[in-house]
């Protein structure tokens, strides 16, 4: 049958969260895989329901502030201690402990630094949103007023018309069924 | 057979290889032919397209701009033929001599280069020590006002032409004057003896400021008319009426240090200073009781110490406190005995008749009070000259020839002697530049500046001081003596000249044969044999005339007292920006005259007493002998009431005469300010006319002087707007002799004069078995971080000032500001507190109110702080030199964004001009404020462009090589001329010795008359400094803060005697 | 969805749908500036030019044109930088610290205050560097290899400590403010029917999409950036204070800076919130996002920090004559007696007595006092900076050499200037930038709406039921 070389990628359009939401549950009852969610802002509690992972950036974050620390203590000693240590005032020149007072602010503030653009550069990465990239969001209406899913044939076990049947049975609101090639 | 032997060039060429063939073939290759090349008509159609211009267009235009790039290139170029005295980048001294008339100082010059860049004492031989005005005078070598060729009649000529001139009017008959100023050079006198006899030329000297009356005294009494010698090292007791002697009056380059000399608390005696005055002076600010008089009670002052140590003369009507300090006086005097010493100002002669009197009765003539045998400085003729301006006038005079004087200006009786002028035939002058006489004078015979020429100078018998030349002349000048040749008609080089004078059997050329002289030279100075000259004896008369005259004295209204400033003498160097920009020891004012004026009667006159940036100070109207003047007038602690005191030397170049641009006021944005008539308009007003000529000389005071307030403001600059110290003793410590004898023992820190801050430790640091207030630890002790050990490793730099032998002349300011080409900033700036001195010298008056006194009384804490604010009347004057302290624990480094100021390992604290970005947070966490900014680019804005040294052609030499012009928006300050002491470092290190205190010394420590400053290694514990340290009068300013200061100060101990 | 107890006050007026609030941010984006926008950018750029001007003729001819002195090194430059950098603190205050407390309503005020927040910087930004003698060698204070070898920076410097903390807060700023922004302008990308808005927007938006995991890292970034944003808010200002602290000038030398700064900054910056806002509410017609509500919240924290400054004020006073230090106490007492008390009477009455009529809920919820107040309590922080600088340096340990300050008009010029570049700026964004966080009021539309609140009463009871 030509039915099921062709896969299909439905976009059906609810025009409230809390539609989406009880939609979303539904269909995931039914076993329907949902691939994506487009909504114009975070639609709080839709992850887990359609098994989006928790993201890894904090952690990434913190990474980067650990940098930022021993990055700035390792220039001031070199700077400051290790270079070329001068009399400042009388104050010691020695060795770094005896001078960490003083480097705590700069440390601090290069910690900061360093977390802040490490995990904003990483996260426009991983999103995939860099300047002039091109928008990817089915509907324009997606980033006013009205939330999208996203289910593939290709990723269910259910056939189209079977997902169709599913999707029309929740309180939709715009349905529109494309198909593409493998 | 004979068979022909075949060569060849090698193998190739035996069998024939086709390279070998082809590189045969092309040996000799046929060059293509030029033409051919030319006539390629290729050639012809290759043209410039529009791109291809641009691209050119683009890159011609980026290599302009980028030429344009590169900083300017400054060419050196290198001797010819060096010198072989003379090291590029080494320094050379000459030995020399300063005299003007009035100053008279043995010298010691620095050249760089052959260009004099530093003048300083001459320690070894010489007499006197350098003030502010001999240390900068090679401003006037530089002064691109002066005449770079003799004139006549206005136009610039030659010298043959002026001699045919001057001679033929010598040759001619009338009178014919030689007009100079007190001559001390044996080789002069010859030249004027040969004027005479040759063409009868009469001599006549005028002084810039008439001492006529104590040296006619000095003749009535002694019957040698001479100044006399004061030994104020040997005085116990000095009473002055007047005069201020350790600034201006006489011959105060030597008295200043002598004075000092026997003031060192140490030795456990010191002497004692009575000023009796009406403004406060330099010396009435240094004295131990100061009693403000009026200038018409000065003589009955005199008369009163007279009846009092005489029990001779008639009662003495006086203002019974003053009265009081006279009797104190006279018992002081009693117990000095001869080595008591009596001065007098006043121009008059009952008055110096009544003080040598005095003198002659405490047994101190011979002793403190030394008459010369013969004449030495001051001997101005003034009733001869009054009746030379006479003659003038009355066209009797056919040539005059001015030399050394500008009685146009200073002179008595100016007016009559610019109208004389016109009736002269042939007037001449050797000034330097074109000042107010020589503005008069049809030839104008420039002389040589001092720097540039031979002389001899005989100050008293025995010794010949010597003038030599440390510079090739500028400019096509003659020395003065040899054109008074020239014209007598008897041309002779002045060298040679000089050189007969001392030996007539010299023969030109001797330089290698004649080494008395070549000492001499070396030295400075020569000392020849005369016969020891017996002292004068007394011949004089009786006073009783000179006892009424003195009684009778009165004035009428406010009465005035005319002045001389340390800074600006006679008025001289009115052009010498130096001058200008060194504040009045007194007043704090620069690039100004004023009129000075007791607090009380400027509140009671309504006059503005708070004087400050945006306060101007109300101009008010003075007439006295038939003159007007209209000055600004600043409140003045300590000047009598009643009284006013106006400075002398002010008002140069009334007429525009061009005497040098920085004798001019300029604007804010540094022009020349121009007056209705399109006059430059001269900095401050000229008094000389004002002096009272009744007794045939000019007695410098007005006793009848009305004063009128005007609707006139004036701004005025003034380097310290506040003038008590607040009752912080941490700043200023100070003891009277009493308490300091009491306790002089006590080891340093313990004394009650000088006790350490201490600050509270939580420890039993007094042993009294509990920790409570009571233990305290001595500041010194406290240390945040131990590392950067000090004590005891290698040179550490220090400096110590002794407040009791500091008078606060300023020689010091000049001296720093010439050695590090501090810039001049001009009078606007200053206004604004912008002045850039590394070092200034804080003058503090007391306060009538204190802390305790407010307490005592109930006072509100707010209103007791106000009170301070305001001097007493009559205070008691603390002068404390600061600069940079170069503390070991400096807080200006430690704020340093770009490490610009950091310390050396040798106690500097040092600045890195060209790494400084400028933020100026180092100048406002200094606790000293002693940091200065480079608000503008002094050596190019246009509005220091009319006194900035930096920005004249030839003043520009007097720069010192060795210390970097500073650049715009960087941060400088004291660096304790550490270009001295890496120098010394090297001196040292090739003569193989170590470095000791004869080698490394300071612009300050180098200036200062009374060697109160002493600057050495703190490590070498045989230097001077690390002595002082030890001192128990040692103290560091606001030593609780903790900044451990490298420069140290010594109580000042007063010798006031206890009431 | 979690509700939110009906007693509380709705945040957003009227009935409003998603798209209503689409409509009502990028509405005035698509139209024509209003003839009082034009009016607004007009003036403001004009005196933007003048400061520029003055700027430039103090560069060129150096820091004399400023009425400095060698006593009073710092006085109107440094205050002012103080003072923008204190105006700067309200933004990412509100954004990050609020959104750690979960204050639903900040969301209507974040945008434009972080927006503020970063032109103040930026304004402050300027005074540190044309206060240096020769600004074109102001890349030294970066620890930059160089020619001279082993040259670096001090770091012992509170003004080098400055450069990090001022560049940090900067760029963290601008970085926060810009992720929030990117959906916003997603957007009105999809709004817009001009070609080149659409173009302009769409590079803009980095090409957002609005998935749910883009959703998650969203606010998974938002929050870390608040959580470390922070500190860092606290940390700058309490730098900025340790300037002085830092210093052995007495009247600088105080420990209790640091907050005292930190609560200053905040007091001034929602000042300075408060003006801008009262007039762009009204100008952008947004009364139904921003009012009496968010306003009463700002002015309580006012009175809190204002408080907080003013028992700052009497501590150093008492800790002066407590310390029984000579300098210390002569210090103060010439603040509030000497040539400069006027400035310090000016700074206690606008920053000590003014916030506390705050306590009275009819002027705290009055829309026209609190824009005077705010404004009032700008004049007066200005005035704080000014009197910490000024009167510790005219007179500090040596009479010899007290001086005084007196402002020229370069001083006053560059002032002004600052003001009509920071305003310009803020023209800008109103006009071009979403003026309120979209996809942050969305999400409280339904609990914090006025509309959705009435509904949810009337359900009540059913949902008890049920």
């Amino acid at each position: 049958m030509t039915m099921e070389s062709t896969k299909k990628v439905f976009h059906v359009m609810y025009d409230d969260d809390d539609k989406l939401m009880d939609a979303a549950k539904n269909l995931v009852g039914q076993g329907v895989r949902i691939k994506d969610v487009y909504s114009p802002f975070p639609v709080h509690g839709i992850d887990p329901v359609i098994g989006v992972k928790r993201t890894r950036l904090a952690i990434a974050s913190f990474m980067y502030a650990m940098t930022g620390t021993s990055l700035a203590l390792f220039g001031m000693w070199y700077f400051m201690i290790q270079d070329w240590p001068m009399n400042i005032g009388g104050k010691p020149s020695f060795s770094l402990i005896q001078n960490l007072p003083a480097f705590v602010p700069v440390t601090f503030e290069f910690t900061v630094l360093c977390a802040a653009h490490g995990m904003s550069i990483t996260y426009l990465l991983r999103n995939g949103t860099l300047p002039g990239m091109p928008a990817t969001n089915p509907d324009p209406r997606t980033t006013d007023d009205k939330f999208v899913m996203e289910i593939l044939t290709e990723e269910n076990a259910m056939d189209a018309e079977g997902l169709e049947a599913a999707v029309k049975g929740t309180d939709m609101m715009e349905i529109s069924i494309k198909e593409y090639a493998a | 057979m004979a068979d022909k032997k075949t060569y060849w060039s090698g193998l190739e060429e035996l069998d024939r290889t086709p390279e070998f063939e082809r590189m045969e073939a092309e040996e000799f290759p046929a060059e293509r032919p030029v033409d051919q090349f030319l006539s390629d008509d290729r050639l012809q159609r290759a043209n410039t397209g529009r791109r291809d211009f641009l691209k050119f267009m683009g890159f011609s235009l980026t290599a302009a701009t980028l030429a344009a790039c590169e900083t300017p290139v400054v060419k050196s170029i290198p001797y010819t033929n060096k010198p072989e005295e003379i090291t590029p980048g080494v320094a050379n001294h000459y030995a020399s001599t300063y005299y003007d008339g009035h100053d008279f100082v043995n010298v010691m010059v620095k050249t760089r280069e052959g260009r004099p860049i530093f003048i300083r004492s001459n320690g070894d031989t010489g007499v006197g020590v350098v003030n502010s005005r001999v240390n900068s005078s090679m401003m006037g070598l530089y002064d691109g006002s002066r005449l770079m060729k003799p004139q006549i009649e206005g136009k610039e000529s030659d010298w043959e032409s002026v001699d045919s001139v001057v001679s033929e009017a010598f040759a001619g008959g009338g009178r014919k004057v030689l007009l100079t100023n007190t001559v001390l050079s044996p080789s002069i006198r010859r030249a004027i003896a040969v004027a005479a006899e040759s063409s009868g030329v009469e001599h006549i000297q005028l002084d810039a400021v008439s001492y006529g009356a104590l040296c006619e005294a000095v003749e009535a009494d002694y019957g040698v008319r001479a100044f006399p010698e004061y030994e104020f090292a040997d005085a116990e007791c000095v009473v002055t009426v007047g005069a201020d002697f350790l600034g201006t009056w006489g011959d105060s380059v030597r008295y200043s240090c002598g004075w000092t000399s026997g003031r060192t608390p140490e030795k456990g005696a010191m002497s004692r200073l009575y000023a009796f005055e009406s403004n406060m002076s330099l010396t009435g600010s240094n004295a131990d009781v100061r009693v403000r008089v009026k200038p018409s009670d000065s003589g009955r002052v005199l008369a009163a110490l007279y009846r009092e140590l005489s029990g001779e003369g008639a009662a003495v009507e006086l203002d019974a406190a003053i009265m009081e300090d006279v009797k104190r006086a006279a018992s002081d005097l009693k117990r000095a005995g001869a080595s008591g010493l009596v001065i007098a100002n006043d121009n008059n002669l009952s008055t110096q008749r009544i003080a040598l009197a005095i003198n002659r009765i405490l047994g101190a003539v011979g002793q403190t009070v030394v008459i010369p045998s013969q004449p030495g400085l001051f001997q101005g003729e003034d009733k001869a000259y009054l009746d030379l301006v006479q003659q003038m006038k009355s066209g009797q005079v056919s040539t005059l020839v001015v030399h050394g004087v500008n009685p146009a200006y200073h002179g008595p009786d100016a007016a009559g002697f610019r109208e004389g002028m016109a009736k002269v035939k042939t007037t001449v002058s050797t000034a330097l530049v074109e000042d107010e006489t020589s503005a008069l004078c049809n030839v104008l015979a420039p002389r040589h500046h001092w720097l540039e020429s031979w002389d001899d100078l005989m100050l008293r018998p025995g010794r010949m001081d010597i003038v030599q030349p440390t510079i090739q002349p500028l400019y096509d000048t003659r020395h003065g003596g040899e054109s008074l040749l020239a014209w007598s008609g008897q041309p002779l080089d002045w060298y040679s000249f000089i050189r007969q004078t001392h030996n007539a059997a010299y023969v030109s050329d001797d330089m290698y044969r004649d080494n008395a002289w070549n000492e001499a030279v070396h030295n400075g100075v020569m000392m020849v044999d005369g016969a020891a000259p017996s002292a004068p004896v007394f011949s004089g008369g009786e006073l009783t005339a000179a006892l009424r005259e003195a009684n009778n004295r009165t004035g009428k209204g406010f009465e005035l007292s005319m002045y001389r400033k340390t800074t600006m003498g006679s008025g001289e160097q009115a052009a010498n920006p130096f001058l200008q920009e060194t504040p009045d020891p007194i007043t704090k004012v620069t690039w100004d005259n004023y009129i000075t004026m007791s607090q009380g009667d400027m509140e009671s006159m309504g006059l503005n007493t708070y004087i400050a940036q945006e306060d101007p100070a109300s101009v008010v109207e003075v007439k006295a002998a038939g003159q007007t003047l209209r000055l600004p007038a600043i409140p003045q602690p300590g000047q009598a009431d009643g009284t006013i005191g106006i400075a002398m030397g002010y008002g140069r170049g009334a007429n525009s005469e061009n005497i040098g641009r920085a004798a001019f006021q300029v604007g804010e944005n540094g022009q020349h300010l121009l007056d209705a008539d399109g006059n430059l308009v001269p900095i401050g007003k000229n008094v000389f006319p004002l002096a009272d000529l009744t007794a045939g000389m000019p007695d410098y005071s007005a006793l009848e002087v009305t004063i009128e307030s005007t609707d006139e403001t004036y701004p005025i600059a003034c380097t310290q707007m506040h003038h008590t110290y607040m009752g912080r003793d941490s700043v200023v410590k100070e003891t009277d002799f009493q308490s300091y004898f009491a306790e002089m023992d006590v080891p340093r820190g313990e004394a009650s004069w000088n006790k350490t801050i201490g600050l509270n430790v939580h420890d039993d640091v007094n042993g009294d078995g509990e920790i409570n207030a009571l233990d305290k630890k001595a500041t010194e002790e406290f240390d945040m971080w131990h590392e950067h050990a000090v004590e005891g490793v290698g040179h550490r730099w220090g400096m110590s000032i002794d407040l009791t032998h500091c008078i606060g002349c300023s020689s010091c300011i000049t001296a720093c500001h010439i050695e590090n080409n501090v810039p001049i900033v001009g009078k606007d700036e200053v206004r604004r507190h912008r002045d850039m001195h590394w070092l200034r010298v804080d003058r503090y008056y007391t306060s009538d109110y204190s802390k305790e006194r407010g307490g005592e009384e109930g006072e509100g804490v707010i209103s007791t702080y106000a009170k301070m604010e305001k001097p007493s009347d009559n205070p008691q004057t603390v002068h404390m030199p600061m600069m940079c302290q170069h503390c070991n624990h400096a807080p200006c480094e430690t704020v340093c964004p770009v490490a610009a100021t950091t310390h050396s390992n040798e106690g500097f604290n040092q600045m890195t001009y060209n790494r400084c970005i400028g933020t100026r947070y180092c100048a406002n966490n200094c606790p000293y404020k002693v940091r200065r900014f480079n608000w503008f680019h002094y050596p190019g804005y246009q509005k220091f462009q009319n006194f900035n040294p930096a920005q004249d052609a030839i003043q520009r030499m007097v720069l010192n090589p060795d210390v970097v012009v500073r650049s715009r928006g960087v941060m400088e300050k004291c660096s304790l001329c550490v270009q001295r002491t890496q120098s010394a470092k090297l001196e040292a290190k090739k003569a193989g010795v170590p470095l000791t205190d004869e080698l490394v010394n300071c612009a300050c420590s180098d200036a200062c008359p009374t060697k109160c400053i002493s600057f050495g290694d703190l490590n070498d514990p045989n230097s001077e400094v690390a002595k002082v340290f030890k001192n128990n009068r040692r103290y560091h300013a606001l030593e609780e803060i903790g900044v451990k200061p490298n420069i140290a100060y010594l109580t000042k101990v007063r010798n006031t005697p206890n009431a | 969805m979690q509700q939110e107890a009906s007693i509380r006050e709705p945040l957003i007026l009227g009935n409003k749908t998603y798209k209503d609030i689409t409509d009502d941010v990028v509405g005035p984006i698509q139209g024509a500036p209003p003839l009082s926008w034009k009016i607004g950018i007009a003036i403001s750029s004009t005196i933007a030019f003048y400061g520029v001007g003055c700027i430039l003729y103090l560069i060129g001819t150096g820091i004399g044109v400023w009425g400095l002195n060698k006593t009073v090194g710092w006085a109107w430059d440094i205050t002012n930088f103080v003072w923008w950098v204190g105006i700067g603190h309200a933004g990412t205050l509100i954004s990050a610290v609020l959104l750690l407390f979960r204050q639903k309503w900040r969301m209507a005020i974040n945008r434009s205050a972080e927006a503020m927040t970063i032109f103040a910087v930026i304004m402050a930004a300027i005074f540190p560097g044309i206060h240096m003698g020769r600004i074109w060698v102001s890349y030294w204070v970066l620890p930059l290899p160089n020619q001279f070898g082993s040259l670096w920076v001090n770091f012992n410097s509170p003004l080098l400590w400055d450069v990090f903390a001022i560049s940090t807060y900067f760029s963290v700023s601008l970085v926060f403010w810009y992720i929030g922004l990117i959906p916003d302008f997603a957007t009105i990308r999809d709004r817009v029917t001009h070609p080149i808005q659409k173009k302009v927007y769409s590079v803009l938006s980095f090409g957002w999409s609005g998935r749910a995991k883009n959703w998650t890292r969203f606010e998974e970034v938002s929050l870390v950036l608040a959580g470390i944003a922070t500190p860092l808010v606290f940390s700058v200002h309490s730098i900025v204070s340790m300037d002085f602290a830092t210093s052995v000038i007495p009247g600088w030398h105080t420990t209790i800076f640091p907050p005292y700064f930190v609560s200053g900054a905040v007091f001034s910056g929602f000042a300075m919130v408060q003006t801008l806002l009262l007039i762009m509410r009204k100008a952008m017609r947004l009364e139904n996002y921003i009012h009496t509500k968010h306003v009463e919240y700002m002015n309580i924290v006012i009175i809190v920090t204002g408080s907080i400054v003013g028992v700052a004020y009497l501590t150093e006073l008492f800790i002066s004559w407590y310390s029984g230090v000579e300098y210390e106490s002569y210090a103060f007492i010439n603040r509030f007696s000497g040539p400069y008390s006027s400035s310090y009477w000016a700074m206690m009455t606008c920053n000590v007595i003014s916030p506390q009529l705050f306590w009275f809920k009819k002027i705290r919820r009055s829309l026209l006092a609190t824009f005077v107040l705010s404004i009032v309590v700008n004049i007066g922080m200005w005035f704080e900076r000014y009197v910490i600088i000024l009167t510790s340096l005219h007179r500090d340990y040596l009479p010899s050499s007290w001086s005084e300050f007196h402002a020229t008009g370069v001083d006053v010029g560059v002032f002004i200037g600052t003001l009509g570049i920071f305003l310009t700026l803020f023209l800008l964004f109103a006009r071009f930038f979403p003026v309120l966080a979209l996809n942050e009021l969305k999400t409280i539309l339904k609990s914090s709406g006025e509309e959705q609140k009435r509904i949810q009463e009337e359900a009540k009871p059913n949902s008890k039921a049920s």
